[in-house]
């Protein structure tokens, strides 16, 4: 009777996952199997591999997934290369200094995406913060490519995710006791050794962690390419999302968003696989 | 060394400057006086600010979004909160499930998420109608948040104190709101106004499961952003951050007087 009581707790949260994640992610499968349609028709009746063929046969959509993952692992070394530094930072700041830093870290979260996109935009834009101070100072004759391209894209993606990275680091770190260090120091190693030896194998969950966190992140965003690469980086979510709703190709549209997801998924699961035989 | 150190704290600040620099100009830009998003500003006024306000497509956005994210908050709130009592006090064997289950929304890509959604309406016949679709979709971007902050209120508490007011003939009913719920009103005040913020801000449930009619904000936003460069998104997007930020005030003193009391 107990346990009857108890279990009505989670009904609600269990129905509401069960069927509006389980359920409409099984329909993703199974339509991504479907015949195309015709005459405006999302899809047709019967089942085919015509999705899945679509995608391997046009080489617009084939090479947007290599494309679409490099821009995902670039963004994740990044975000990883400027959130270690500055989640060491937290970890050994004072108590009162900390909840400022931490703030800092994730005020990017509380506003939107679009907000920040956008903020980038008037940033990197060819008339835009840096391209104007620049031309002023004399320095450059015309604006430097900073959005549009590559380059602008990871840079803001790695703006919207970097909270995503610091914040496992944080709780990695925090969790090593601080006397570990303090008995290195004293038997004589030197502060890169220490780092090299414990902190960061200590901080390795985190990494992990972080690193998988940013990277799916980076590769399903849609606002951020949309915004700041203007539709002429096309990423594999970018096409997903213009065939399912622009050309209304239910069909290869669900066909290509589960390659993307089984690709990263595989990409997840090697880095998982590299870094636990390192260093567990 | 001291050049290391030194090269480190740069480094610091640069990345402390690159998170804070996006919001800032935004800000900044909603006051440029010009006609385009020049800079350096040609002067500062509040005029965007004006246009903005006579301009009824943001209006009617804001308070849309501000009336889907209390309903998905107040929903979350309710499933969310059941949820983590469960996890924390009776799941056992199961509980891995519970918790990555909850978390789900959080952990799969919201844009597939949002397609997966839109199918399964679709399919049975709703579609996009009614916007239960979209509400769906907000509740469930929501859960998480509320789960987790309820979670982390719960954890490290003891649960006998409950059980000692029942053996001391309190009700169930009195045992939870006496007990119970103060233990996790802090938990849930956090809880909420995160809900609250994500919902008000998420952009590819909104996107994809908006239907015709009315949008909210960041479909607004984003489709005027893809025509316009006129300063008016630029105060758009201000008001959404004064809004915000007064929403985390309130909630950080509502939750600091609650923790001392």
């Amino acid at each position: 009777m107990r346990r009857f009581r108890a279990s009505l707790l989670i009904l609600p949260a269990a129905a509401l996952i069960f069927l509006f994640i389980v359920l409409p992610y099984v329909t993703v499968l199974v339509m991504s199997f479907r015949a195309p349609g015709a005459n405006g028709e999302p899809y047709g009746p019967g089942f085919g591999l015509q999705g899945y063929a679509q995608f391997f046969d046009e080489g617009y959509y084939l090479w947007s997934l290599p494309q679409s993952l490099l821009l995902g692992i670039v963004t994740t070394f990044v975000c990883l290369v400027l959130a270690y530094p500055i989640a060491l930072h937290i970890a050994g700041a004072r108590r009162r200094w900390r909840g400022l830093l931490y703030g800092i870290v994730l005020s990017p979260l509380l506003i939107g995406i679009v907000i920040r996109s956008y903020g980038w935009t008037i940033l990197l834009g060819n008339s835009g913060v840096i391209n104007s101070t620049l031309r002023d100072l004399g320095l450059i004759q015309r604006p430097l490519p900073l959005m549009y391209n590559d380059f602008g894209v990871v840079l803001a993606l790695s703006h919207v995710f970097l909270p995503f990275m610091v914040l496992p680091l944080l709780s990695a770190l925090q969790s090593m006791d601080p006397a570990v260090k303090q008995a290195a120091r004293s038997l004589g190693a030197r502060p890169f050794t220490i780092f090299r030896r414990v902190t960061f194998p200590v901080s390795m969950p985190g990494v992990q962690t972080g690193c998988i966190l940013v990277f799916v992140l980076a590769i399903s965003s849609y606002v951020t390419p949309a915004l700041v690469g203007g539709m002429r980086v096309k990423t594999t979510t970018l096409l997903v999302v213009d065939a399912l709703i622009d050309q209304f190709q239910w069909p290869f549209g669900s066909a290509m968003a589960l390659i993307l997801a089984v690709s990263a998924g595989v990409i997840v699961l090697i880095f998982a696989r590299l870094t636990a035989m390192k260093w567990n | 060394m001291r050049i290391g150190a030194l090269f480190l704290g740069l480094f610091r600040l640069l990345v402390y400057t690159f998170l804070l620099a996006p919001l800032v100009i935004v800000v900044l830009a909603s006051l440029n006086a010009g006609n385009f998003l020049t800079f350096p500003p040609q002067g500062l006024s509040l005029r965007w600010f004006w246009t903005f306000l006579e301009n009824d497509v943001f209006i009617d956005a804001i308070v849309y979004s501000s009336i889907l994210a209390a309903g998905a908050t107040a929903v979350s709130l309710v499933i969310g909160t059941m949820a983590a009592l469960y996890f924390v006090r009776h799941a056992k064997r199961e509980a891995e499930i519970v918790r990555i289950g909850v978390l789900l929304p959080l952990i799969l890509p919201e844009i597939l998420t949002a397609i997966a959604l839109l199918f399964f309406f679709y399919e049975i016949g709703i579609g996009t109608e009614y916007k239960i679709a979209l509400f769906t979709g907000h509740v469930l971007m929501t859960l998480p948040f509320v789960f987790l902050n309820v979670t982390t209120s719960l954890q490290g508490r003891d649960d006998s104190i409950e059980l000692a007011a029942r053996t001391l003939g309190a009700s169930r009913y009195t045992a939870f709101r006496r007990i119970t719920l103060p233990l996790i009103a802090p938990g849930m005040a956090t809880g909420g106004v995160f809900a609250f913020i994500i919902s008000f801000d998420t952009f590819g449930i909104s996107f994809i499961l908006k239907g015709s009619g009315s949008a909210p904000l960041p479909i607004q936003l984003y489709d005027y952003l893809r025509f316009n460069f006129t300063p008016e998104a630029a105060a758009v997007s201000t008001v959404s951050i004064i809004l915000t930020l007064v929403l985390v005030t309130l909630a950080d003193l509502l939750f600091s007087r609650n923790s001392k009391a």
